[in-house]
């Protein structure tokens, strides 16, 4: 009996050392040009993951990746999810609260989900490509990133898990009475049919103005002003749940995560989608102390969609004198670039391409931190064909559907009983279909992002102590002179971030030597300096440019032996000595 | 044990009396405490009090809820108090309307108030800085004790006050210097003024706050113990980034928990600050441009007659004149309660310091040039008022070495809060000004009742609504705001009824003071069926009718 459940135990234990084994052959596989071949955490990119499993995902990389990767949460949701965000640097090389950084998040629109496979690709290949890759080894030795999957994890669960379209719940799950009749959320959404789907109720109806498109009679389509149409369309899947005459007037939500921010924030009569003031969503004040506490990050992505779009602000019109002609010559040369990168994406500014918003994330991360900041508008038409959309684009939808996804992004029509309406049907896109990517896409998509947004963190400041030069002035003082240099494009201080002082000045700082006096040098040539009387030891410089550099110097004592160090919230620090 | 209470009792009745009586001066931190702790043990039905939230100072943001039955269904005036941290007054005024109030609850009149309205009282928002006038070196402080480094230079609080002459108070230091531009006032030569190249005068003194350069950065006194004005945190004309305001709008627990606790509260129609801001001495105007904008920056109409309903209503209470011109200051309160929570916002400093006049008996001449610490000193001078000043004493001072300093000048507070024994009559002034505002609260009712028979079982029901108060049964301004529940009205049918036109539910938009609206039905059955109509601001009403 003994023996025999031992044999048991083996033959299992063989079976699965089999299984996995078989997985983890290395010598299987030719790795693919720039893609993990053997993922210590293995994660298909081609589904959308839920609350639990983004959780897991991060968990595992942690553990995985102990040296690279630590998870944290920022905070609580409103139904007490956890606000997750994975530190992501070189944790052997240097202090990652002192190193550039770049903050990541997606998902706060509850409906706009891929981000967070977007943010969780970022991740996963920056811990998994690390051990190959020099580029990946370079940037974390010299940046951090932070990376919150999603920011709004109750109403992504909605949104996956219950009947919606492919734009609802865009808010998050705390109740609100929309119609302001002291009912809250008493009208929402009815799956009528019960599959899972909230999809479009039409009509027959003799004098109404839409008819099935010959082409593909799923569609419905307008006739022209001489014809006669067989349809109308009813609206969304519902019915009058309190009968005032309102059809899906009320339900989950509403309010909008995306104008809950601290900068230029207005209320919801003048910015529809305001919640109480700025960051009186609990997911969203968790960001902001998260960002007050991180003052190393220089950089921001927060992806949405859709729509092609690589946004920055400003997001008002009212918030045009914000971003002076320096900052906008840095955005521009991120943005070119990331039309290059990812097909189809084009480069544009929230107030005019878009619409002109108060509140929006990235205007406080730029206009309240200083940050540069992106929103990219995940999924375009474009990438249906590969070409950009023409105008009939309803129609290649329902093409790609037939001919690449064999029907499986549309519920057919069916017939059904309505309490209001009567004899209706029902059918229409599924809400996986027309924003976010079909599965085959999400990855190679994903990976473009990626790679504009490393590049975004790329450009984050790196700061060096280029030259220490000295020069004899008689009588035991000697004059130092050092050049701190930026070696990337951004500055270490946005205009907006020297505007209104957000971050402290960068320090430049001799130690080990009795210094005498210290000042800035505008004019090295022509010897023109500014001192700074109080303090010389710790020279205050106001920013250090993109690609550029600041000369400072030193009048010291005695000084045989000593460093210069270079501390900037923002930039990150350097040192060197003579 | 009966004698035991009923002693303690007496005991309590003996301290309050004797505790009203000696009141001398403006009570601190736990002596609010105590003051509300009281009225709660003395009038449990008509009050309760909750602590909102613990400041970063440790101390508590009360709320008082003052009513009788269910006090969350009636309408409900806000008083705010306290909302700038100096202005001790505001909370005297705040406070004291509860006690003034709950006091008379014995009265039929109040008694009648009461059971019609709810009010809340927020005695006040700043106490961490109030305590400043009770600490050991008092000094005019409106920030929380949120650690801020108000100059942004890296270090926090690295340069406060130094109480140089060890007298517990913070006056100046004049500095004589060719680059000054301060000089002594001619006409009152306790004072310094600002000297005006424009008139060929000239400067000759550095002024400022009693202080050393600690840091020595050339600033005196830049970055103070004291962190975030709770009258310039709030989300309305917000100013970004100066001292006081912090990093971004509606950062801080004050502000936060009391938002968060008044967006909650959807039965309050006006709120009453006592700040700075002061739309009651002169009312609001309508002024079409400023709300024909995206961001509005002036009050619609309808709201801004209100307002001077109201304001005319305040001067005749308090028979206060020659209020200083209102300044409206970003990220304050009173504008906010407007703006952005849109309701009634009224707001007033309750005191200000009355003109000097002249006095040819002790030949005092009319002042001409404007300098309100000259007025205030002559004024006080004409009261008998005395500790209010420091003469001006020359001082060593290390930062001027070699230099004449002078310190001296008059004293923090005075200006902006009167002296205590005026507050009695003030508080009484506001709290019946309070009293008489809530007479003209909205009031929802149902009148006009038209049943009209069409023949076959179908019949048209009319009602008018109407607002019997002054005030609209909501603002302008909240029309458009979720926050502001509209008035719904709700036509509930009998089993045999069936609905024909009109609809079940429906919420309608303000109406004015004194105004009406009427609304119809089509009802084929008989039998009773119920109109049920209101809010949460103007109340609720009922009625049956039979078919």
């Amino acid at each position: 009996m003994k023996a025999f459940l031992k044999k048991i135990f083996f033959t299992i234990s063989l079976f699965v050392l089999a299984i996995t084994s078989q997985a983890q052959q290395p010598e299987q596989f030719l790795k693919a040009s720039g893609s993990p071949a053997n993922p210590k955490v293995p994660v298909s990119w081609n589904r959308y993951n839920d609350y639990a499993a983004i959780t897991e995902i991060c968990k595992k990389l942690a553990k995985a990746y102990p040296d690279l990767v630590k998870l944290e949460s920022m905070g609580k949701s409103h139904l007490g999810k956890e606000m997750w965000v994975m530190t992501i640097s070189d944790f052997k090389k240097g202090d990652p609260g002192r190193k550039p950084a770049m903050y990541i998040d997606g998902n706060i629109h509850s409906n706009e989900i891929q981000g967070s496979e977007f943010a969780l690709y970022t991740a996963w290949y920056l811990a998994e490509s690390f051990a190959d890759t020099k580029h990946i080894q370079n940037l974390l030795e010299d940046k951090t990133f932070y990376i919150a999957p999603t920011i709004n994890p109750d109403a992504r669960d909605n949104f996956i898990h219950k009947a919606n379209n492919a734009n609802s719940p865009r808010s998050g799950m705390i109740p609100v009475d929309n119609d302001r009749d002291g009912e809250i959320n008493e009208d929402g959404f009815d799956d009528l049919d019960g599959d899972g789907h909230i999809v479009f109720m039409r009509r027959k109806n003799p004098n109404g103005r839409l008819k099935p498109d010959p082409e593909d009679p799923r569609r419905m389509i307008s006739v022209s002003v001489d014809q006669q149409g067989e349809y109308e369309l009813l609206g969304y899947e519902g019915i009058d749940n309190d009968g005032d005459g309102d059809v899906n007037e009320d339900g989950e939500g509403f309010y909008d995560p995306n104008r809950d921010w601290a900068w230029n924030w207005q209320p919801n009569y003048i910015q529809s989608g305001a919640y109480k003031y700025p960051f009186s969503l609990p997911e969203n004040r968790s960001i902001s102390e998260f960002v007050m506490k991180h003052p190393n990050i220089a950089a921001g992505q927060s992806y949405h969609n859709n729509g092609g779009m690589i946004l920055r602000g400003p997001g008002a019109l009212e918030d045009l004198n914000t971003y002076n002609a320096q900052d906008v010559q840095v955005y521009d040369a991120l943005g070119k670039k990331g039309e290059e990168l990812i097909p189809g994406y084009k480069y544009l500014v929230v107030y005019k391409d878009l619409y002109s918003v108060f509140g929006g994330e990235l205007d406080w991360f730029y206009g309240g931190r200083g940050i540069y900041t992106f929103s990219n508008e995940l999924w375009t038409q474009f990438l249906l064909y590969n070409k950009p959309a023409d105008r009939n684009s309803q129609s290649e939808q329902y093409s790609f559907d037939r001919n690449l996804l064999f029907n499986d992004a549309f519920v057919n029509w069916k017939a059904f009983k309505h309490p209001q309406y009567g004899d209706i049907e029902i059918g229409g896109f599924k809400k996986s279909f027309g924003r976010l990517h079909p599965g085959f896409l999400l990855e190679s998509d994903a990976h473009r992002n990626m790679a504009f947004t490393l590049y975004h963190a790329y450009h984050t400041p790196k700061l060096s102590v280029e030259e220490i030069s000295e020069k004899d002035l008689g009588a035991g003082l000697k004059e130092v002179t050092a050049v701190i240099a930026n070696k990337r494009l951004m500055p270490t201080h946005s205009s907006q971030d020297l505007k209104y002082k957000i971050e402290v000045p960068d320090l430049v700082s001799l130690k080990g030597a009795k210094v005498i006096a210290g000042m800035i040098v505008s004019n090295r040539d022509l010897n023109i300096a500014m001192e700074q009387k109080n303090d010389p030891e710790n020279i205050k410089v106001p920013n250090i440019p993109g690609n550029g550099t600041v000369t400072v110097r030193w009048i010291i004592q005695n000084g045989e032996k000593y460093q210069v160090n270079v501390d900037s919230k923002k930039g990150g620090i350097a040192s060197r000595t003579k | 044990m009966n004698k035991i209470y009923k002693t303690s009792v007496f005991l309590w009745g003996i301290f309050l009396f004797f505790g009203e009586l000696y009141a001398q001066d403006y009570s601190n931190n736990s002596q609010v405490s105590e003051r509300i702790n009281s009225l709660i043990k003395t009038y449990p039905s008509l009050v309760n009090a909750k602590s909102l939230a613990k400041t970063i100072g440790g101390k508590d943001i009360w709320m008082l809820s003052i009513g009788s039955g269910k006090i969350e269904q009636k309408p409900a005036i806000a008083i705010v108090g306290g909302v700038e941290g100096s202005h001790l007054l505001g909370t005297e005024l705040a406070l004291g309307f509860a006690e003034k109030i709950l006091k008379d609850s014995s009265q039929d009149s109040i008694r009648n108030i009461l059971e019609k309205n709810t009010f809340y009282v927020f005695p006040n928002m700043s106490p961490d800085a109030t305590e400043q006038y009770f600490a050991q070196i008092r000094y005019a402080r409106s920030g929380n004790a949120k650690a801020t480094d108000d100059d942004r230079d890296g270090k926090i609080n690295e340069d406060g006050f130094d109480d140089l002459n060890k007298d517990g108070k913070i006056s100046w230091i004049r500095i004589e210097d060719p680059t000054g531009k301060y000089r002594i006032n001619p006409e009152e030569p306790r004072s310094m003024i600002l000297a005006d190249p424009a008139k060929g005068e000239s400067g000759k003194y550095l002024l400022f706050s009693e202080g050393l350069d600690n840091d020595k950065d050339g600033n005196y006194n830049e970055d103070a113990e004291g962190g975030v004005h709770f009258n310039k945190n709030m989300s309305y004309d917000y100013p970004n980034f100066v001292p006081g305001s912090g990093e971004h709008m509606v950062s801080e627990i004050e502000n936060r928990t009391l938002l968060d606790n008044l967006f909650e509260m959807f039965n309050i129609h006006s709120v009453i600050t006592f700040g700075p801001y002061n739309n009651l001495s002169v009312p609001a105007t309508f002024n079409q441009q400023a709300v024909s904008k995206r961001i509005i920056t002036g009050y619609f109409e309808a709201d801004a007659k209100a307002n001077t309903l109201v304001s005319e209503l305040y001067n005749k209470t308090l028979g206060l004149k020659d209020a200083p011109k209102n300044v409206s200051e970003g990220g304050d309160f009173a504008q906010w309660a407007y703006f952005h929570y849109g309701r009634n916002s009224f707001s007033t400093p309750g005191w200000w310091v009355p003109k000097a006049k002249a006095d040819t008996v002790k030949k005092v001449k009319e002042l001409k040039i404007e300098d309100p610490t000259a007025n205030y000193l002559r004024w006080a001078d004409s009261q008998g008022l005395t500790n209010n000043f420091t003469e001006w004493k020359k001082i060593e001072h290390p930062d001027f070495p070699g230099q004449v300093v002078e310190l001296g000048g008059v004293d923090p507070f005075v200006l902006k809060n009167p002296p205590f024994k005026l507050v009695a009559d003030l508080v009484k002034k506001h709290s019946d000004f309070i009293i008489a505002l809530s007479k003209h609260t909205p009031s929802i009712d149902i009148i006009n009742i038209k049943k009209e028979k069409l023949g076959n079982n179908l019949s048209r029901v009319t009602i008018s609504i109407i607002n019997k108060g002054n005030l609209a049964t909501h603002t302008k301004v909240g029309e458009r705001s979720y926050w502001v529940k509209k008035l719904s009205v709700k036509l509930i049918p009998d089993l045999n009824q069936t609905l024909i036109s009109g609809r079940k539910n429906q919420t309608i938009d303000a109406i004015q003071g004194q105004g009406n609206q009427s609304i119809s039905w089509l009802i084929k059955g008989s039998g009773k069926l119920t109109i049920n109509t209101g809010s949460p601001m103007s109340g609720t009403k009922t009625v049956e009718v039979s078919l």
